[in-house]
């Protein structure tokens, strides 16, 4: 309930924010800094949905009964979590056509940041599934559904409600993460307020925006995912 | 396009090696003064009063809730504004450091708020002054959580020095960018920065949880 | 002579250096309702679901109409291990309940008894949604088809858990301390339910339980687990009246004392 006022009042504080800025010096750096929002918010939505992707598979991959498979998957979360987000950008930009393969800047920075965060993903999805009881997996044998079905129907189900809030989390922290995508030459909110200062030197107002608007999409994010949470768990609440 | 092993050991190794320190360096005080800073931010955010107690939350999620990236920025253009002038690596440890303090004030608090209120109670039935309470029975009791978590900062600072090379810091993302650019191949520089991340944080991973369990070992026998 | 339903021959388990089932022998026929005493942690439980395989077994085969289970005919004749194929074609014809229920907590009570039969079976989903009322409706529960697991007290969960057993169809249907997670209040009408299988339907029941007097009113046989193997059986009315074995005696006087 706090966290639904604080985000529509930062909400309120933005729009009002614009009004204002619109009419004020703010004029002459706010475009650039909301185009760079925009890039910003393509990298973060595109990584997203990679970061899912992978953090589910990696995460079912984990506990695999094929030592092959769980040694692919461990191999990529710790790798991946590892290194830098910084250093897998720059390998995924400027190594990767060394070996014959060029990607687009959004290419090279969706990868980066959607893999990373996909690995940490993956330790909650796996916790998740763990976290199942055994009796829900031996009730689905007993009941012979296969094991696909065991895994979709009844177990991923359950875990879902367990990941939804460190995915929350994690999410939040992919958001912030996107800030160094200008390492593969993107334009995103953060290179455009380096940019913008440089042009105005105007600091504190750039930076201020800059970070305010950081701060929106997190508490956007929060928002969305208790929502998200609310709907999960309502026939749970009272299990066990 | 294949690896270039004389590259590596006349040019990369020479390079990336002497930089070495610096990344250390920025882990190692940008943790301490996380830890420090982080304290005294903990018990603003505890005070009874509710003037000093709010603001100090307020400021925690306002850093939590924004890139590193964007403080580091902003430390760095408005500080010489403001008349400081600092060397960039210094600026880079501060940043790093206030923006890990505030998480670190979020783990002494929840290791704080983890101790049963029972303890407190059974404290003050002992009749045990404030300074034992918190030195004899809630610290003790709220440091296994706290240390595992420290750990994994301390982890996760040495993965975020390498955005101090976008203030032009010397450490090991900027030398191997910078022989990139000079010499047209990023192969090597960048897997073996890769490579020293890598190895590094997997062998701390590991420090890590043999603290954590001399710790709780420790402390609940 | 016909094959006995459930065969157990020579069968093993162990846990490390444990042995939990040693050189383990059995024949249940089709229709009988055989019930499993014992001391807790005796392993009697590992019986039901080495037979549901839910844990595997080291030596021994299990036949079910004459038909190997944990094996398979291997095309030259010889017995190999089974295909995963093989284990849920035989498998279909058994159904279990479980002590905690093990009900999927994101389903209706319907939804837990329409799971299976369409997904595993292939059923329609009308048809499923049929058979699953008659089934709550016979466990006295079809007002509670819309509920969800957590609104439900652990009788009338464990009411669904047979409902949900018995929508698959087995011939061969295993309770493994069905009422032991139950608050007392509650055991009968569970009670209630088994014994309405027991005495209406022809189902191969196997039944682990504490509860000796249900035990004594309405198995066909008792037999008393204990160290890997069945010490002891024989009709109820026999084996709790005069038991043969000395462990036997220790563990019903026990028991019954208790009560």
């Amino acid at each position: 309930m706090n966290t639904r006022v604080a985000a529509i009042a930062v909400l309120v504080a933005f729009l009002a924010g614009m009004v204002f800025a619109t009419f004020s010096e703010l004029r002459v750096f706010l475009p650039a800094l909301l185009r760079g929002a925009l890039i910003t918010i393509e990298v973060a939505a595109l990584s997203f949905l990679l970061m899912t992707a992978s953090a589910f598979t990696a995460g079912v991959a984990r506990l695999s009964p094929w030592w092959s498979v769980r040694w692919i998957a461990t191999a990529y979360v710790e790798v991946f979590r590892g290194t830098s987000l910084l250093v897998q950008l720059f390998w995924f930009f400027f190594v990767l056509p060394e070996f014959g393969l060029t990607l687009s800047p959004m290419a090279a920075g969706v990868l980066g940041v959607g893999f990373n965060f996909g690995a940490y993903g993956a330790e909650i999805v796996r916790g998740a599934i763990t976290a199942v009881p055994r009796g829900q997996w031996e009730a689905a044998a007993a009941l012979n559904l296969p094991v696909f079905r065991r895994m979709t129907r009844i177990v991923l189900p359950q875990a879902l409600v367990v990941v939804i809030p460190p995915f929350g989390n994690l999410t939040i922290e992919m958001v912030k993460a996107t800030s160094v995508v200008s390492a593969v030459t993107l334009v995103d909110i953060t290179y455009a307020s380096v940019q913008q200062n440089q042009l105005h030197y105007r600091t504190v107002e750039i930076f201020v925006v800059t970070l305010f608007l950081y701060y929106c999409f997190s508490q956007l994010i929060r928002f969305s995912m208790g929502l998200l949470e609310e709907r999960s768990k309502r026939h749970l609440a009272a299990t066990r | 396009m294949n690896w270039d092993w004389q590259f590596t050991f006349e040019v990369v190794l020479p390079r990336l090696l002497p930089v070495v320190p610096v990344t250390i360096q920025a882990t190692v005080l940008s943790f301490l003064l996380a830890v420090v800073l982080g304290l005294f931010l903990m018990l603003l955010r505890i005070s009874r009063f509710k003037l000093i107690a709010v603001p100090a939350g307020e400021l925690i999620e306002l850093i939590r809730g924004t890139p590193l990236l964007v403080q580091l920025f902003f430390l760095f253009f408005l500080l010489p504004e403001v008349g400081i002038t600092l060397p960039p690596l210094t600026t880079g440890i501060l940043g790093i450091g206030i923006y890990n303090a505030a998480l670190c004030a979020e783990v002494y608090r929840a290791g704080i708020q983890a101790v049963p209120a029972g303890q407190w109670e059974a404290a003050k039935a002992l009749n045990l002054g404030a300074y034992r309470t918190w030195r004899d029975i809630i610290i003790p009791q709220s440091l296994p959580p706290i240390v595992p978590a420290l750990g994994n900062y301390l982890i996760g600072i040495f993965k975020e020095t390498p955005l101090l090379s976008f203030l032009a810091v010397g450490e090991l993302m900027h030398a191997s960018k910078l022989i990139g650019s000079e010499y047209y191949r990023f192969t090597e520089a960048v897997t073996l920065a890769g490579l020293f991340f890598l190895v590094m944080s997997l062998v701390a991973a590991v420090l890590v949880r043999m603290v954590e369990t001399r710790v709780s070992r420790s402390i609940l026998r | 002579m016909t094959e006995p339903r459930i065969k157990f021959e020579n069968v093993c388990k162990r846990y490390g250096p444990l042995t939990v089932l040693d050189g383990l022998n059995m024949e249940v026929a089709a229709g009988e309702l055989v019930t499993i005493i014992g001391p807790s942690g005796s392993g009697k439980t590992t019986v039901l679901r080495v037979l549901m395989t839910l844990e595997t077994i080291e030596e021994g085969l299990i036949t079910i109409d004459g038909e190997p289970f944990n094996k398979m005919r291997s095309r030259e004749g010889g017995l190999v291990p089974a295909s995963t194929a093989h284990l849920r074609r035989i498998r279909a014809r058994i159904g279990m309940v479980f002590q905690n229920f093990n009900l999927f907590p994101h389903m209706t009570a319907l939804g837990n008894c329409i799971e299976a039969p369409i997904h595993s079976l292939g059923l329609s989903k009308a048809e499923a949604v049929g058979r699953a009322e008659e089934l709550l409706d016979m466990v006295g529960l079809s007002d509670k088809r819309d509920h969800y697991p957590s609104q439900l007290s652990g009788g009338q969960q464990q009411r669904v858990a047979i409902a949900r057993a018995l929508a698959m169809r087995p011939e061969i249907l295993l309770f493994d301390e069905p009422t032991s997670a139950l608050d007392p209040e509650m055991v009968d009408e569970v009670l209630q339910v088994i014994r309405q299988l027991a005495t209406e339907h022809s189902y191969t029941m196997l039944l682990v339980t504490h509860q000796m007097g249900f035990a004594r009113e309405v198995s066909g046989r008792v037999c008393f687990f204990d160290g890997g193997k069945f010490l002891e059986e024989g009709p109820p009315r026999e084996f709790f009246a005069s038991p043969r074995h000395e462990r036997t005696r220790q563990f019903l006087n026990k028991v019954l004392a208790a009560h």
